[in-house]
């Protein structure tokens, strides 16, 4: 979902602004560069200019909510082209849906950040991390499930950061949970989506940037339905939630009272969270706790 | 009863005089404007453009609901008196949609004064959701009004005149052309595969998404390679990209009055806002 016109504060509209130009103006250096040494460069990312374009005011059907809503295309585009062209297409596809009132004039800055730098490079990274691990539709699909999800928490902490200046994480996971019932569904979506026209692509026409990837061993396939069922129980408890009146307390106080009852206020945990404020607590928590894990997952398992 | 005459004239003069030199203008205008021959003068894609960049700026700085709104009204009036409220209300229903969840929102989360309507709210929180809600509708409908009668191509042009880079021009040309292509035979192909029972209402989601990802994937497939044979038949002809077609005359006289009523009506606008 894009932001309109009239939404953001004219400071945020121009800061959006600064951060994009510099990416369009690196994306066009790569560009030029490219169109030099190959001419036909340029239609080509135009033509991913258009299906970005297209696929994305273009409905497809997402189940759940049982209504159709349009995909981000962005991830889908930095796999063919690359993520700064993605940029520089994303930025004229949101010029021209600006003449459809979908998004505005004032906030191509703000929505070529969330859509064009967070959702391609976003997806872009996941492609390149899990391209040599898994098989080809998978890299793309979870390329479009992040640069999808990516795309909506950027515009949630966009609105946060311009509505609600004084409280800008509590808006802003509450507007990542507000987008949730139709954007969850569609991240899925995106992820069915490209995962499918990837390999479609692939089997048709060799391209230069897609590579067919590896088959999944059970693990991986295991951890990665055990992390989508996880997210999809919290999500959707949290959104139950609140408006049943909990105010987005989330565990919190559960997990306080049931698994660390003793925990000492001057932990390390309690002071870590202080310190890195609690999403990037918890995100390195998390990163800790999986790479120490997987790394002697087998070790373990062996001795058990 | 008539002791409003013997006080102070001023106010009195000057309403006088204001009124019956704006009903002389108004008369020549009309007149001027039903002259046979005459077919209205088209606004400059450039003051345009600059104008609704100003506009949005303005609205969205506008502390008093009540002024966007008014604009809100003035668009829909237009809308309605050229014929295109059809159109115009079928644009407006993502922005309403993006300002009702903010509303909603807003309403339920930020300030400190509850106000019970079965649910519990906030008065702020409704007041600023009400005046971004405003400001969304003011600075849609402006931009739907004022872009919906230019075409892409004119405003790509104008970009030109505003020093946006070549390359992203021509991006944006070919874009504008694969677009309306695109389209088109995305929905040749959609009634090709429905006729083949594709898309049926019984098959599940996945079938739905291959038959989607079927057509995308056919259409980019077919398209790079006819776009590429294309362009090199346009390099081949002489084409270069970067290369402007279009030579634009400087702006005239009248255009740059325009444009200088146009900032001075929304400089006076938000001044007035900003007063009350």
């Amino acid at each position: 979902m894009h932001i309109s016109d009239g939404i953001l504060e004219p400071e945020w509209i121009f800061f959006w602004y600064a951060i994009s130009i510099l990416f369009i103006a690196l994306g066009l250096r790569i560009i030029n560069k490219r169109i030099k040494a190959d001419p036909v460069y340029l239609p080509r990312i135009a033509l991913i200019g258009a299906v970005v374009f297209v696929i994305s005011v273009w409905h497809i059907p997402v189940p759940v909510t049982g209504s159709s809503s349009h995909p981000v295309g962005t991830p889908f585009a930095s796999i063919i082209i690359g993520p700064f062209a993605a940029v520089v297409i994303s930025s004229i596809a949101l010029f021209f849906q600006a003449f459809i009132a979908h998004g505005g004039l004032t906030t191509i800055g703000a929505n070529t950040f969330s859509m064009g730098i967070a959702g391609a490079f976003g997806g872009y990274f996941v492609y390149r991390l899990l391209k040599n691990i898994s098989p080809l539709w998978i890299s793309a699909g979870m390329a479009g499930l992040a640069g999808s999800m990516l795309t909506y928490m950027t515009t949630a902490l966009q609105l946060a950061l311009s509505l609600n200046p004084g409280n800008v994480i509590y808006y802003w996971k509450l507007y990542s949970l507000g987008f949730i019932p139709t954007q969850l569904p569609l991240a899925f979506a995106e992820f069915a989506f490209t995962a499918y026209v990837i390999k479609y692509i692939s089997e048709t026409k060799g391209m230069e940037n897609i590579q067919s990837g590896c088959t999944l061993d059970r693990f991986t396939i295991t951890a990665l339905m055990l992390m989508v069922s996880i997210i999809s129980i919290i999500a959707i408890g949290a959104y139950i939630g609140y408006p049943g009146g909990t105010n987005m307390a989330g565990i919190d106080s559960t997990v306080e009272a049931m698994a660390a009852p003793a925990a000492s206020p001057g932990g390390i945990g309690v002071r870590l969270m202080s310190v890195l404020g609690e999403p990037l607590g918890f995100a390195l928590v998390g990163i800790t706790g999986g790479l120490f894990t997987g790394y002697f997952w087998s070790e373990l398992r062996r001795k058990n | 009863m008539l002791e409003w005459l013997t006080t102070d004239p001023l106010n009195g003069i000057i309403i006088t005089i204001t009124f019956f030199i704006s009903v002389i203008i108004g008369r020549y205008l009309r007149m001027k404007r039903a002259a046979p021959g005459n077919k209205g003068k088209l606004v400059d894609p450039r003051i345009k453009i600059l104008f609704l960049f100003i506009l949005i700026i303005s609205i969205t700085l506008m502390k008093h609901w009540y002024f966007p709104t008014g604009i809100t009204v003035i668009c829909t009036l237009f809308a309605l008196k050229s014929k295109i409220f059809q159109n115009f209300s079928r644009k407006m229903i993502f922005p309403v949609i993006l300002a009702f969840f903010i509303v909603v929102i807003q309403g339920l989360t930020y300030g400190t004064n509850k106000i019970n309507y079965g649910i519990p709210l906030y008065s702020e929180g409704l007041d600023s959701g009400f005046l971004i809600f405003a400001r969304v509708i003011a600075a849609a409908s402006m931009g739907i009004l004022l872009l919906s009668n230019t075409p892409e191509n004119e405003i790509t042009e104008t970009m030109r005149w505003y020093r946006v880079p070549g390359t992203m021009l021509d991006i944006s040309s070919l874009m504008s052309r694969y677009i309306k292509a695109f389209s088109t035979e995305a929905k040749k192909m959609k009634w090709a595969q429905e006729s083949r029972c594709g898309f049926s209402k019984r098959s599940g989601f996945s079938n739905k998404m291959h038959d989607v990802a079927s057509i995308t994937g056919a259409l980019i497939t077919r398209a790079l390679v006819r776009a590429e044979l294309v362009y090199r038949a346009m390099l081949s002809r002489g084409w270069k990209h970067d290369r402007s077609f279009v030579s634009h005359q400087p702006l005239d006289h009248n255009d740059l009055l325009m444009g200088f009523v146009f900032a001075s009506g929304i400089m006076i606008l938000l001044g007035i806002d900003r007063m009350l």
